[in-house]
């Protein structure tokens, strides 16, 4: 099988001929320590923000090559949305978002061009440029269609408080006015919806949709809330895409269980990434294995940073034996490989998952 | 004067600011001792909410706006409060260096604000050196330390140790996702606790 077939099988919840490998993001410190492994050609170590179009342009070959060595069955591109930098820690982006980069994970907003609901009629909404799919557009290019190609897409949850600069001010509105959350979320919706289309007509298999709705202990929002100002979205997005032919999967880390009924019930094909910390990726099978696929689970909190290589070995055995049993279980860290994992436990998670992922699964308890 | 104080509790637990603002100055306007609307109806306010959500019952919007109406009613209030009646203590609040995660420092912000303590915010992305000096200048009954990373939860230790060789009295709390109580005791911190709730209630048991 191919690795696009492995994936797409694995959604279905069939069992493919073994897990596929396949990773959310790859941060650029962890791209060029990965990629010390395969290649002397290395771009400097920076944020691709800071980068040049020659080193960001290095900075994506390093991960396809990663990607061809490793054999990954897929692949996630991000938009790369154009920005100009305010100073320097901060960016603007087409909304008129100012953000913060960070040399340990994503830049976050921490100014929005909306503070109140009248702000709403004057805003310029962003549409989607062709170059914001170059990343995308790149990885069809050099790895081809037998790899899944994934684009990730902040839902809009995110794309909503990043509007306004500050979760805390969305989850305010919550309570203090219902109709302007909701006109943000379609604001955000209706620009997600445009982001598919052109993924789809951009070589997009799978949608991620980022932004998470949980925190170690519960979600950010009770299931009503969700119920009511995130669900009627998410159900909005889902739909596109399945219209388009594209799968589509849920991305939050965190407690998920209060809303994972919402999370099934609005039409996502998977889940990701079952943080170890807050669910038990078991329990998680035996409720929602028969409507989603489940990708993720191992450990990048602990485990990939500071443990050896033969516990990722073991972790993966055992949550292969948990999870992939039937199909429907697409192997990846709990949330990223970011600069604090170590490189070799990543490339011993991927070696063991093909040691052990081989169907049908065949590990005692 | 017991409805004025029930009156003052509903209005921070549905986040009614204007109603809190309103019914703070009504109650010094007839004589209502500062401390009392403090400790018997503002503080229970936030101590309820925080029992609601440690339960299950409350999530963080109804946390937000209970900790914006105690805000609000807290500077109508502040004003009238003897010096020693100020408060619980002073928590200098920041985030390590590198992680540019706010929401939980926030919420722990809130928290401490709910029960009673003066907090100082230097935000996120705050290098040691940062801590120290900011440290040095408001002298805080408590430094609270967060990080949302495993790999920023690394410079805990740094910051705990710079901030003991200015101080070596200095009471240091830690939290964030991916810190552990065992962390906590490595890093050399006086305190943890798994969420906002239980920082503030940590925060009151360490001073006591």
């Amino acid at each position: 099988m191919t690795g696009k077939e492995r994936m797409l099988a694995a959604f279905s919840r069939r069992e493919p001929d073994r897990v596929p490998v396949w990773e959310m993001a790859f941060n650029e410190e962890s791209i060029i320590k990965l990629g010390k492994f395969y290649t002397d050609d290395l771009p400097p170590m920076k944020f691709a923000q800071q980068m040049t179009v020659e080193e960001k342009i290095k900075l994506l070959s390093t991960l396809f090559t990663v990607a061809k060595e490793l054999e990954l069955d897929g692949i996630t591109a991000i938009g790369l949305l154009g920005t100009e930098p305010v100073d320097d820690e901060h960016v603007r982006d087409g909304w008129g978002r100012v953000l913060r980069v960070s040399e340990e994970g994503e830049a976050t907003a921490v100014g929005g061009p909306v503070t109140e609901p009248s702000d709403l009629k004057g805003l310029q909404a962003y549409h989607p440029q062709p170059a914001d799919f170059l990343m995308l557009m790149a990885a069809v290019g050099n790895l081809g269609t037998d790899i899944a190609q994934v684009l990730v897409q902040p839902g809009p949850f995110r794309e909503s408080w990043s509007l306004l600069g500050s979760m805390e001010k969305l989850l305010y509105h919550y309570i203090k006015n219902p109709g302007f959350v909701k006109d943000l979320a379609q604001v955000a919706t209706d620009y997600i919806l445009e982001v598919v289309d052109m993924a789809a007509d951009n070589g997009a298999d799978i949608i991620a949709l980022d932004g998470d709705l949980a925190f170690n202990q519960t979600t950010l929002m009770s299931p009503a809330q969700y119920e009511e100002y995130v669900f009627p979205y998410h159900q909005q997005i889902t739909e596109h895409a399945h219209r388009r032919g594209k799968l589509i999967f849920k991305h939050s880390d965190g407690n998920m269980w209060p809303i994972m009924d919402g999370i099934a019930d609005a039409g996502f094909d998977g889940f990701h990434p079952v943080q170890p910390q807050c669910m038990e990726i078991g329990e998680v099978k035996v409720k929602y294995g028969n409507r989603l696929c489940i990708l993720g689970n191992i450990d990048c909190t602990y485990l990939l940073p500071f443990g050896s290589e033969e516990e990722v070995a073991e972790s993966v055995k055992e949550t292969i034996r948990v999870a992939a049993p039937g199909g429907g279980y697409i192997i990846s860290s709990s949330n990223s490989i970011h600069p604090g994992c170590k490189p070799e436990n990543y490339i011993a998670m991927v070696k063991a998952a093909r040691e052990y992922g081989a169907y049908p699964i065949d590990i005692a308890d | 004067m017991q409805d004025i104080l029930d009156g003052i509790k509903r209005a921070i637990l549905v986040g009614e600011e204007e109603e809190t603002k309103k019914l703070v100055a009504d109650g010094l306007e007839k004589g209502l001792e500062p401390r009392r609307i403090m400790e018997e109806a503002m503080m229970p306010a936030m101590e309820d909410i925080g029992e609601r959500f440690s339960s299950g019952e409350a999530f963080i919007p109804e946390l937000i706006v209970a900790a914006e109406a105690m805000r609000q009613g807290m500077e109508v209030l502040k004003p009238h409060l003897a010096g020693a009646e100020r408060g619980s203590g002073l928590v200098l609040l920041g985030t390590v260096h590198g992680d540019i995660h706010s929401i939980g420092k926030n919420l722990v912000r809130m928290c401490m604000e709910g029960a009673g303590f003066e907090v100082v915010d230097i935000g996120e992305d705050v290098k040691t050196e940062k801590f120290v000096e900011a440290f040095r200048e408001h002298r805080p009954d408590i430094l609270g330390l967060s990080a949302l990373l495993s790999s920023t939860m690394q410079r805990i230790p740094e910051v705990v140790e710079a901030v003991r060789a200015e101080d070596k009295n200095a009471v240091i709390m830690v939290g964030g996702a991916p810190v552990t109580q065992d962390f906590a005791d490595r890093s050399g911190a006086d305190g943890y606790a798994p969420n906002a709730f239980e920082a503030a209630r940590k925060a009151k048991e360490l001073l006591n």
